[in-house]
């Protein structure tokens, strides 16, 4: 369905465009959000990933990606590239926005469970608990190497080598 | 264990959120230009992808689709002429290829058609193109006698709107932009003498004829602005 709502975007249909921010929004700003800690701040990045979707929707290719991963990855590239640009993210993590869930799955209720979401889910569990943690903390709220050293207490170094390590274990359950 | 090698591990790290602020810039740069880089991150947004999707949903402010809608319409304002020129000659294209084929006609909202209650009721002529949408009563009719070198406009609607008019263009892949043929404010139809060869007779032989809708008196640009509403091309009618 959102691979067909993309498609009519490609073509400049603005009926498209509307359902697929219906569809996909909560779930696109709630990214931004995890990462940024701020509402202008992930206001203001799902605005221009919207404006890029619209722009830039002839380019998707669905053998590539799924319609909301790609979307999902606009969304975290900007946001990202805002939060190490401005260190707008509060490092201590006090707000209201930190009630936001971070373990339980909310897959868009439109896409039904896909297999992909399963699999990633599956090797995540492979993983030690706190390695886990890292990558999540790494992927769903931004945290920098330097941010999950601190929030840790291990050196940098350490860091990097559980993370490339976790990837690397990570890759080799995906690919089984 | 899998070790991931240095391109690998970098553009896992760059999908992951982990770089620094400069790390990041300069993955960034690489992805365009390493292909093999590039292509690692690919894999990487494909891998850790799905982990977006646990993320519990929030409602965004109720403001946010009206500004993504006004970003995106003084967008298409800020479109250059030069873009409305190549998509009128890309449409032009594809009825072209459209209308090669007479069995496209049905599914095309303009066309052309072979005109032959005209053909019988007029003297000899060669070559006819009917620019019609959707409605039985053609819009426009054009057509060249090669024997007298006249070619006809026949404009047999008038916009609907009283301060519009229509407008008639020659679009050609040889031709930078469209040609007007001039403006028709109502029923008319206008003779004129037409060379029996050269580049022009060419073009206007197997060019897409189109008729946009234009404020009163025409394009104050020299260009189409407005939508075009009929289109065709010049078929030989007789032998």
């Amino acid at each position: 369905m959102l691979d067909e709502l993309l498609a009519g975007v490609a073509r400049g249909d603005e009926a498209a465009f509307a359902e697929l921010y219906q569809v996909t929004s909560s779930k696109l700003y709630a990214v931004a959000l995890r990462i940024l800690r701020s509402k202008e701040a992930a206001e203001d990045v799902v605005q221009d990933s919207y404006f890029k979707v619209w722009e830039r929707a002839r380019d998707y290719d669905p053998k590539i990606a799924a319609p909301i991963t790609w979307m999902a990855t606009i969304v975290r590239n900007r946001a990202l590239d805002e939060v190490r640009r401005k260190a707008v993210r509060p490092s201590a993590d006090v707000s209201e926005l930190d009630n936001l869930e971070s373990d339980d799955e909310h897959p868009l209720e439109v896409l039904g469970r896909r297999e992909d979401v399963d699999r990633l889910r599956r090797c995540l569990e492979g993983l030690e608990s706190d390695k886990r943690q890292i990558v999540r903390l790494a992927y769903l709220d931004g945290l920098s190497r330097e941010a999950l050293a601190k929030r840790f207490g291990h050196p940098e170094g350490t860091i990097k080598t559980w993370l490339r390590r976790s990837l690397a274990q990570l890759k080799g359950c995906l690919e089984q | 264990m899998t070790e991931l090698d240095d391109i690998d591990g970098l553009a896992a790290e760059y999908v992951l959120g982990t770089l620094s602020r400069e790390e990041r810039a300069e993955a960034g740069a690489r992805i365009v230009s390493d292909p093999a880089f590039a292509r690692a991150v690919q894999a990487w947004e494909r891998r850790l992808g799905p982990l977006a999707e646990s993320v519990a949903p929030v409602q965004p402010p109720p403001g946010l689709y009206n500004k993504i809608r006004a970003q995106i319409g003084l967008a298409s304002h800020v479109i250059s002429l030069k873009a409305r020129e190549q998509t009128m000659v890309r449409r032009a294209n594809r009825w072209r290829n459209a209308t090669a084929g007479m069995t496209a006609l049905a599914a095309s909202l303009a066309g052309v058609v072979m005109w032959q209650d005209y053909q019988r009721r007029q003297m000899p002529t060669q070559y006819v193109a009917v620019l019609q949408a959707d409605k039985a009563l053609p819009a426009f009719l054009l057509t060249v006698d090669t024997k007298s070198n006249m070619f006809v406009i026949s404009a047999m609607q008038k916009p609907a709107e009283p301060e519009k008019s229509y407008q008639l263009w020659l679009v050609h892949d040889d031709m930078p932009h469209p040609k007007s043929l001039g403006v028709f404010d109502d029923s008319e139809m206008d003779v004129r003498p037409m060379s029996p060869t050269g580049p022009m007779h060419d073009m206007m032989m197997d060019g897409t004829y189109a008729v946009s809708v234009e404020p009163r008196g025409g394009s104050p640009t020299g260009l189409p602005t407005g939508p075009v509403v009929f289109s065709g091309k010049l078929v030989k009618s007789s032998p």
